[in-house]
């Protein structure tokens, strides 16, 4: 299966929008490719250029410069062939309200080309696949956020697409939900569909992504699996809150980085965050260094390395920390 | 043929879209309806000596469906804006469905909605004394589906540039009022000082609405007739144009 061609490639993609203030440059240079079959994530704070780049290479937006080929077509020369491919489930949804889900879901198939009676086995087979059976025939407004979802999860599947791309698919669903589509997309991506989504739920990446680039202004910061990437990090992190002693309080850096089994240091606000080989065997020694230089500690926490310490090795700065960033539950954690 | 069948497909959805929105079918029915029922008496005291209701809503009824054509046209980027804003038009772009076809579906279905209606507000306006000249009618059918397309297109166009509702709304509003008043549509522009009648001849609306009257009149030979055709077609085409250019590049 090596030699099927790439389900996404692009060199160079760029795009800037004109302001007041001159020309913003949203998206920078991306190069990727994407295999048939995986699912690829695109990572990164509120207004890295994730959707932007999704948005040309789904025909949506007219590509700035750069090349683009999806599904073997060029995305600015051949768009129809690219549309007839893909689906698309942006962060809106935009299915109709006033509609049923069948309604809905025998319109969108019909504008792929295909007949009613088609789409009707299909339209069963999607309300099994992604548990729709019990409110598919009721008005879209009358449905729940995650029956919502799946309803345009189905939307975006009807016409069985190459590649699927999924746009912060699991915003404002509760932990539940989310979990649930995160097994339905499996699911998808086993029967052989390409998807590519753009998150910023780290968790999310971690845990169903094959593949994934970490995005910040513009650029492909890093990219790998997931495990590639937090193996790169290296090592245990240790994260000290420190107390409120007040402006001039030691905070105990400069003793920190004395010490030899301290790889990387870093403080924000009230947070230091070291990273060492071993944080079991470090522990004692980083209390013991803390001790002596009278550092007033609230807690101390280790933790393997995640996503968001690959995000702040590589920016400096912590997901979390860029606007309005999401705390790992999902909710929305107020900048 | 694709187009045809993408065109199709989407007016029939807006149709039906529309039929399930009962507040949006009674607003619909009754402001025509409330033109001819709360100005036409109004009117009588207006007109000239000895003229009969008769005359008067001869005058008045093609300026209604005239302001008709408009308003619904005017009016069709406002639904777009709301689709915008909930995704259904981005929905509909990344699919293979023809671009012109997501432009013409809503506005075939909003022209068929306005001919129900101007159906009812012609049967209506018998009742308080309008002749009816079928001719006429069937050409004016015509006129009235070349106003509104046009101004249907111009709206869409300006929803999809302007993207949310306030600065579209004050574009709309802005241009509506002047375009009504120098059109003639409640009363002729005749009736006006000659600054007036110049400047309405800059106006779209105002060859539509002469020659609205003229159909309605029977008198197809009026020079009115064919001065509407050619000052809106070509402006049809321009604008459905612009339009489907807009609706192309659509950054929505």
């Amino acid at each position: 299966m090596t030699d099927r061609p790439p389900a996404i490639s692009t060199d160079g993609l760029t795009k800037s929008f004109p302001s007041r203030t001159g020309p913003v440059e949203a998206v920078r240079g991306i190069t990727l490719a994407v295999e048939p079959g995986e699912i690829f994530g695109l990572l990164g704070p509120n207004g890295a250029g994730k959707t932007t780049t999704m948005r040309m290479l789904t025909t949506l937006l007219p590509i700035g410069g750069g090349r683009a080929t999806v599904a073997g077509f060029d995305v600015g020369r051949q768009p129809e062939q690219v549309r007839n491919r893909i689906g698309y489930v942006s962060q809106l949804g935009g299915a109709d309200e006033l509609a049923t889900g069948t309604e809905n879901l025998l319109l969108q198939g019909r504008l792929y080309g295909a007949t009613p009676a088609e789409l009707r086995p299909r339209i069963a087979e999607l309300a099994t696949v992604l548990d729709l059976a019990g409110f598919v025939d009721r008005r879209v407004k009358t449905l729940s956020g995650g029956q919502r979802r799946r309803l345009d999860v189905a939307l975006g599947i009807i016409h069985r697409p190459d590649v699927l791309f999924l746009d912060e698919p699991t915003t404002g669903l509760d932990p539940q939900n989310r979990a649930n589509l995160w097994e339905q997309l499996e699911e998808l991506r086993a029967g052989g569909t390409t998807i590519v989504l753009t998150t910023h739920y780290l968790e999310e990446a971690d845990v169903l992504c094959d593949r994934l680039v970490i995005v910040d202004h513009g650029r492909i910061v890093v990219e790998g699996t997931p495990r590639d990437l937090k193996q790169r990090v290296a090592g245990d992190a240790i994260v000290i809150t420190l107390r409120d002693d007040g402006a001039g309080a030691p905070d105990g850096m400069d003793l920190l980085a004395a010490e030899p089994y301290v790889r990387e240091l870093s403080r924000s606000g009230d947070q230091i965050r070291l990273y060492v080989e071993d944080g079991s065997a470090a522990l004692p020694h980083v209390l013991r260094v803390l001790d002596s230089g009278q550092v007033g500690v609230r807690s101390m926490n280790l933790s393997e390395p995640t996503l968001d310490d690959v995000f702040l090795r590589q920016t400096g700065r912590s997901l979390r920390d860029t606007g309005d960033s999401v705390g790992a539950d999902g909710t929305e954690v107020a900048a | 043929m694709k187009l045809v069948r993408d065109t199709w497909l989407l007016f029939h959805r807006y149709t039906v879209q529309m039929l399930r929105n009962p507040v949006w079918l009674f607003v619909g029915f009754s402001t025509p309806l409330l033109y001819l029922v709360l100005f036409t008496p109004l009117l009588k005291h207006f007109s000239g000596p000895g003229a009969t209701s008769g005359t008067v809503i001869d005058v008045f009824l093609p300026g209604i469906l005239a302001l008709l054509a408009f308003a619904s046209g005017m009016s069709s980027g406002f639904g777009t804006i709301f689709e915008l804003q909930a995704g259904v038009i981005e929905r509909f772009r990344v699919t293979p469905a023809s671009r012109l076809s997501i432009l013409m579906g809503p506005l075939l279905s909003g022209m068929l909605m306005m001919f129900v209606f101007d159906a009812v507000v012609v049967a209506a306006a018998t009742g308080f004394g309008f002749s009816l000249d079928w001719g006429g009618l069937a050409v004016l059918v015509l006129l009235l589906g070349v106003l509104m397309v046009t101004m249907s297109a111009f709206s869409v166009a300006t929803a999809l540039v302007t993207k949310e509702i306030s600065s579209f709304a004050a574009i709309v509003n802005g241009l509506n009022l002047p375009l009504l008043l120098l059109a003639g549509v409640l009363l002729p522009i005749s009736f006006g000082p000659t600054w007036m009648r110049v400047l309405a001849h800059f106006n779209p609306l105002y060859y539509a609405v002469e020659g609205a009257r003229a159909l309605c009149a029977g008198a197809y030979g009026n020079p009115a007739v064919w001065q509407a055709f050619c000052v809106l077609v070509p402006l049809c085409v321009v604008v459905v144009a612009w339009a489907t250019s807009v609706f192309r590049r659509a950054v929505a």
